[in-house]
């Protein structure tokens, strides 16, 4: 019974640590690829940026001294 | 060889070809190879080696994780802040920014320089988080009214004295810190200064900040306003045209100009007593010397750290030095000044790697160096990643800048009356008035700052703007003839990048190393190209 049941637990873990190194494998190539291609950098130069820059150039502002 | 290593060798071997270095070793490319045209956006992260590029992988994670936590400490006001302010748009660029200035760092130098560049990252996004919590014109929050607003010259080691206040740089963030990011952030700023009126010849750090104040962009904290008349009289009129648009009651910290002379001690140290005199008027809280004395004992830490680091400077084994260098203590001085006790972690830790690096005799940058240079440079030698752009390509170490020279007394931490006047020699020696308009006898000691430094060259920023320096143009350039440096003027108009580009800036030194000294580019790439839509 004990033997049963410390099998079944050992199996949990395997099954949980495979889990988490799926998730971190994916994770990791996921970013990598983010970094090495510098994904981040182009989203925001071509289109972040442009937007925010449309709707900071459209506000009115107080300047009055 | 420690055998990851060994593993890694025919790894990097086959993949050689993508690295810059190797590519401006092999006349197949360099560093600038990977770029779009103009716009300083690279199709590709640089290749590094495996060990190194995943460092620095690890690095960009890291600080992707400060500013995911800054989102999610204050995530409405954060929201809220790029909404409102154009400069918080600008901290996109951080990435770029970052990549930028490590370019061609590889094994401790790329380590250090990470370490450092982290630490920063991490204490500006709290700063942000913090300041757009608490900023009035976005709601406010339970600390508005416990902030001290100072300007950013002024040091903010004598304001923890006051528990329970959290002194707090008001043009840091929005002007001091963002123009160094992105180039194109204060010539907006500065258009909305002149078109009110401004002339257009004015230091054109005095004139973004103004642009600042009148656009509505600072962050609206505290009951008052330390301002100042650091470095210069220009700093003391943007503090004038602030004062008025902000609206709150101010007080002026106008430390002796001429602080060389101890005959102007007691003034500076009547100033500062004063200051905190008004604070205790306006906040109800007494000035504490033990809360004090806890921050000063790091400062101290620091800055003898700081005069270690300096000794190993002097070597040629320093993996230590350029922006990694520079912007690195310029922030911890000025800005962290003994409040945040990650900066001592990271000392300790850098100080042990720079110990280690110096008994093995670690030649940085693989031993390219040719020339040890000691910068005069201010902030518009970091947006256009100055001292990584001469080490790159003209094999230029920057070894200390004039930023780095700042206020290196140590504070008494048990006696309020020693503790004073050592605060205030500290606090007159802060941004600028210690190096240029302090003080003809603070300019003249260039020579001695890059002589001990071993240095045979010196990059003398000449802010065309400065009204002050621009009358030690010729007397520089005669001693530098006498005194035997090399000595190269780098025209700049310091926060506008209009008036000089960055190309500009280059060519100084390029027609400096191939017309006088007939030396060829380590990185014929990097010599001229365009980058004037870059960040």
């Amino acid at each position: 019974m004990r033997k049963k049941c410390s099998c079944k637990l050992l199996k949990l873990l395997g099954k949980l640590l495979g889990k988490v190194a799926l998730i971190g494998l994916i994770g990791f190539v996921l970013t990598f690829a983010l970094y090495i291609t510098n994904g981040e950098n182009k989203l925001i130069y071509y289109v972040i940026r442009p937007w925010l820059n449309k709707h900071y150039d459209s506000q009115v502002r107080d300047r009055k001294v | 060889m420690k055998l990851t290593d060994k593993l890694l060798a025919p790894i990097d071997k086959a993949l050689e070809r993508f690295d810059p270095l190797w590519q401006a070793e092999n006349g197949k490319g360099g560093l600038r190879s990977r770029y779009y045209d103009k716009t300083g956006v690279a199709k590709w992260r640089e290749w590094r080696g495996v060990k190194d590029t995943l460092y620095d992988y690890t690095a960009w994670l890291n600080n992707i994780l400060s500013m995911v936590q800054m989102v999610a400490s204050a995530p409405l006001p954060i929201l809220k802040g790029f909404w409102e302010y154009r400069w918080m748009g600008s901290y996109l660029g951080t990435f770029m920014f970052i990549d930028r200035l490590f370019e061609g760092y590889r094994g401790t130098e790329l380590r250090i320089a990470h370490m450092n560049m982290h630490a920063i990252v991490q204490s500006l996004t709290k700063k942000i988080a913090f300041g757009l919590k608490n900023d009035a014109r976005l709601g406010g929050g339970k600390d508005t009214y416990n902030i001290i607003p100072h300007d950013e010259t002024i040091t903010p080691l004598f304001l923890k004295g006051f528990k329970g206040l959290y002194p707090f740089p008001l043009q840091t963030l929005p002007e001091f810190i963002i123009c160094d990011i992105d180039q194109h952030i204060e010539p907006y700023y500065i258009d909305v200064a002149e078109s009110y009126g401004l002339p257009a010849d004015v230091c054109s750090r005095c004139a973004a900040e103004t642009g600042v104040a009148i656009d509505d962009a600072f962050p609206l904290v505290g009951k008052v306003m330390l301002s100042t008349n650091m470095p210069c009289n220009a700093s003391e009129a943007t503090s004038m045209f602030q004062r008025r648009r902000i609206g709150k009651p101010d007080f002026p910290i106008t430390l002796a100009m001429q602080h060389n002379n101890p005959e102007a001690l007691p003034y500076s140290r009547q100033t500062l007593k004063d200051a905190m005199a008004f604070v205790e008027e306006h906040y109800g809280v007494k000035y504490d010397w033990n809360e004090f004395f806890k921050y000063a004992r790091l400062m101290n830490e620091q800055n003898t750290i700081e005069l270690e680091k300096w000794d190993l400077f002097k070597t040629p084994y320093s993996p230590l030095s350029g922006v990694a260098e520079s912007l690195y203590r310029l922030y911890e001085w000025q800005s962290v000044n003994g409040q945040e006790p990650y900066f001592n972690k990271v000392d300790r830790k850098v100080i042990e790697i720079m110990r280690r690096a110096y008994e093995q005799k670690y030649r940085p940058f693989s031993g390219k160096t040719r020339h040890r240079a000691f910068l005069w440079g201010p902030s518009a030698v970091y947006y256009t990643d100055f001292p990584t752009w001469v080490q790159n390509c003209w094999g230029i170490t920057i070894v200390l800048n004039m930023d780095s020279t700042m206020g290196y007394n140590m504070i008494d931490t048990e006696d309020p009356k020693k503790a004073m006047d050592d605060l205030t020699r500290f606090t007159e020696k802060a941004c600028m008035r210690h190096h240029a308009v302090g003080g003809w006898d603070n300019i003249n000691a260039l020579w001695d700052w890059a002589r001990n430094f071993n240095c045979d060259m010196i990059l003398f920023n000449d802010n065309i703007a400065c009204k002050g320096m621009l009358g030690t143009h010729a007397l520089m350039e005669e001693q530098a003839r006498d005194l035997g440096f090399h000595f190269i003027f780098v025209e700049h108009d310091l926060q506008d990048s209009r008036t000089v580009s960055r190309q500009d800036m280059r060519n100084c030194v390029n027609n400096y190393m191939s017309v006088v000294l007939n030396e060829k580019p380590l990185d014929p790439t990097i010599v001229e190209f365009d980058d004037s839509q870059a960040y």
